[in-house]
């Protein structure tokens, strides 16, 4: 079934797909060489110019969706839409030597086998060439360009990033040679999720829990550990503490590869940011559109919806904010969205309003718990 | 999932040792055992004696003809809360409710432990000092350098600023190993508040600070002098803002700055003056291992710093312009300074 399901029943929309593999120390250093060594070809020809360089455009306008028909996952891939880097261009030439200053860097640190944060890229960068390098938003962008030329992921590229993801709940986990961590023995802040995606691959997973909820808050998870939910409902607990991070969606996609009958369940705000962070669970971000689509995972929208406004005092809910709307527009004209979600978001855009999780404790401190406890029971998530 | 805190409100000055016994009985029977699922009558009584007593006291007193001196003074139940948002790695074991956690076993890797200070049994460490680091990212960083392989400590990092569990634990070690404690920190507005809250408390605990302080943690870097010390170029240095001239300018007024400590006033001084701050991470610039190969083991004072031979000539060539910072004698012994108080 796994075979039938990566063959090409999806009618060869993914032809189209561009992705960013994730390879070796050496391999990335040799695509490095390649790219030098393209550029000095031309260069030396007999009619010589400087190429430019292409790259995979990051654009929303470049997306496209595959759907799954065979299983429940679609996911936002990059197409093959270019966009140009040239040294010719008034304005974009400091882009282009940007993209090759980041590049020997990256290079260096290959070679010295060590890994650096992006804060530190940036300080090597602003110390090696000041001109070029203004911000630490500039470095992140042309990180993401180095990514899309040479095709491999941040982390091959040396790259470490920390993580901000939690799990808890009926889960054993245990790194090789060392002790076995159970997550609901963790207190209230969980098994921290390391950055290091090596390390996460080789975890060793045992659970006898029967859902994966996915929490979009620090604080309700907390809460959620400490009243022990995962042991009233048999689950696992995990949350990012926000939009997630590579390392969280990498780890949960793992989770339900290797127990593919636990549904993965999420629990955010009514409000448009909630459904962006479901949907970016779900399908995958355009930003990093070259790795994270292939870390979407099936995660069905357990709560808060619509029909659970009954449940919240009128007092608790909040206007919506013009940075709400922006992002609620931008998601109505993704293509990605199901028509049940659509609905959803509509019915926000029109009343104007927005709710969040912490005001069904209006009920009582532990209505929580039983409020996912009767959704779970009914089955009822979208 | 209760956070109770018990005021108990005590004594006169000359009921001192009436008041020692009257603490360590009223410690032991609340502040440290007491669980979620323990009964609420047995400390509601507790309570209850506890307020007589108080109120007995203060009659006594004002029968007497004194006016009632009474110290306040909160028994916050920390142990409830068992989450704790810190990193440790080194040479350091430890049992706590009946699981093991041995960092011994592969000191380069960070562990996140949920720790209730009460429950950890037969600590064992093989460390020389203790090194508290403010930033997640400098931690990964001394991890991936491979710090502890090479140097005897246990490193810390609260992950900003640091939670109770965090320096309650701190605390611990520094009572049961008397080891010395390094901060290290940005050089920045920030990083010196987190200091000073390791060092003295925080503001917004500072009923608790005697209980959560840790008065022997010494400042290792990053000073303001250490940016020509190691000829960082300039553009490492970022410009203060207007609100870090405000906090560092409020900063300089706590009134530890002029009593205690006074050579850090003057290092604040410099930052401020010169108007920049910088990051732990530019240190990087010349070599990724710097801070772990260089910095630190040179900059803790250590009188055997004194005679050990100077840094092999590749690492002296990368900052040829400057001097290295020559090993300074034991800026303050540990012990100096008795701060008057028993550790609970």
């Amino acid at each position: 079934m796994d075979d039938l399901c990566k063959s090409s029943m999806k009618f060869f929309s993914d032809q189209q797909i561009r992705y960013a593999e994730i390879l070796l120390p050496h391999e990335v250093q040799a695509r490095i060489q390649v790219a030098v060594l393209n550029f000095l070809k031309v260069l030396a020809s007999p009619d010589p110019a400087i190429s430019n360089i292409t790259l995979i455009k990051r654009k929303s306008s470049n997306s496209k969706v595959s759907e799954g028909i065979l299983t429940d996952v679609s996911w936002i891939f990059l197409s093959q839409y270019f966009c140009t880097r040239s040294l010719t261009r008034a304005n974009a030439a400091k882009a282009f030597i940007r993209v090759w200053k980041v590049m020997e860097m990256c290079f260096e640190i290959l070679i010295q086998e060590k890994r650096v944060t992006q804060r530190e890229l940036f300080y090597k960068l602003l110390c090696n060439s000041p001109d070029y390098f203004s911000s630490q938003l500039q470095v992140n962008r042309t990180i993401q360009d180095v990514v899309a030329l040479l095709r491999c992921s941040r982390y091959s590229l040396g790259i470490m990033a920390s993580s901000r993801g939690l799990v808890a709940g009926r889960i054993l986990l245990q790194e090789p040679n060392q002790e076995a961590v159970d997550c609901s023995a963790c207190g209230s802040s969980g098994y921290a999720i390391s950055g290091d995606l090596k390390l996460l691959e080789s975890l060793i997973m045992k659970t006898d829990a029967r859902y994966i909820i996915v929490v979009e808050k620090h604080a309700i998870f907390q809460r959620l550990a400490e009243d022990h939910v995962f042991n009233q409902i048999p689950s696992i607990l995990l949350t990012a503490k926000g939009y997630p991070d590579i390392a969280t969606r990498f780890l949960l996609h793992r989770m339900s590869r290797a127990f593919p009958e636990l549904p993965i369940l999420a629990l955010v705000d009514w409000n448009p940011a909630g459904l962006a962070i479901l949907s970016t669970y779900k399908f995958g971000s355009i930003g990093m559109g070259l790795e994270a689509y292939r870390y979407a995972c099936n995660v069905k929208w357990l709560g808060l919806r619509g029909n659970d406004l009954h449940l919240i005092p009128e007092q608790s809910l909040a206007q919506l904010k013009p940075r709400d709307l922006q992002i609620a527009r931008s998601l109505v004209s993704s293509p990605i969205l199901q028509d049940n979600y659509r609905q959803e978001l509509e019915l926000m855009m029109q009343s104007g309003q927005r709710a969040e999780i912490e005001a069904l404790y209006f009920h009582g401190y532990d209505y929580l718990g039983k409020y996912i406890a009767k959704k779970i029971v009914q089955a009822n998530y979208i | 999932m209760w956070k109770c805190f018990f005021s108990l409100v005590s004594l006169g000055l000359k009921r001192r040792k009436l008041l020692k016994e009257h603490f360590e009985h009223v410690e032991a029977v609340f502040s440290y055992s007491v669980r979620p699922h323990y009964s609420f009558e047995s400390s509601e009584s507790l309570i209850l004696i506890a307020y007589a007593e108080f109120t007995l006291s203060i009659l006594e007193d004002l029968s007497e003809g004194r006016s009632p001196l009474i110290f306040i003074q909160r028994f916050r139940i920390y142990c409830t809360n068992s989450d704790s948002n810190w990193l440790v790695m080194g040479w350091l074991r430890f049992f706590e409710a009946g699981r093991k956690f041995d960092c011994i076993n592969s000191p380069n890797t960070a562990h996140t432990i949920p720790v209730l200070v009460e429950d950890v049994k037969d600590l064992v460490s093989v460390a020389h000092y203790i090194l508290v680091v403010e930033k997640e990212s400098v931690f990964q960083r001394l991890a991936n350098d491979k710090f502890c392989s090479k140097n005897r400590c246990i490193v810390i990092t609260g992950r900003g600023y640091p939670d109770v569990p965090t320096r309650r634990f701190l605390r611990l070690l520094v009572h049961k190993f008397c080891l010395p404690v390094y901060c290290l920190v940005d050089c920045d507005p920030y990083g010196f508040d987190i200091l000073a809250t390791y060092r003295f408390g925080s503001m917004h605990m500072a009923y608790d600070a005697k209980f959560l302080r840790v008065p022997q943690i010494q400042w290792l870097g990053v000073f303001p002098s250490d940016s020509e010390n190691f000829s960082l170029p300039q553009q490492c240095l970022l410009p203060l803002t207007i609100e870090d001239k405000r906090r560092t300018e409020a900063m300089l007024q706590r009134c530890y700055l002029d009593q205690e400590v006074l050579d850090w006033r003057s290092k604040l001084e410099l930052m401020l003056q010169r108007g920049t701050k910088f990051e732990i991470e530019a240190l990087s610039v010349h070599s990724l291992s710097f801070l772990a190969e260089v910095y630190i083991p040179w900059t803790r004072p250590s009188r055997r710093r004194c005679f050990q031979k100077t840094p092999p000539p590749h690492q002296r060539s990368s900052f040829s312009h400057a001097p290295l910072k020559t090993p300074e004698v034991p800026r303050q012994c540990p012990m100096s300074k008795p701060y008057g108080e028993s550790p609970p």
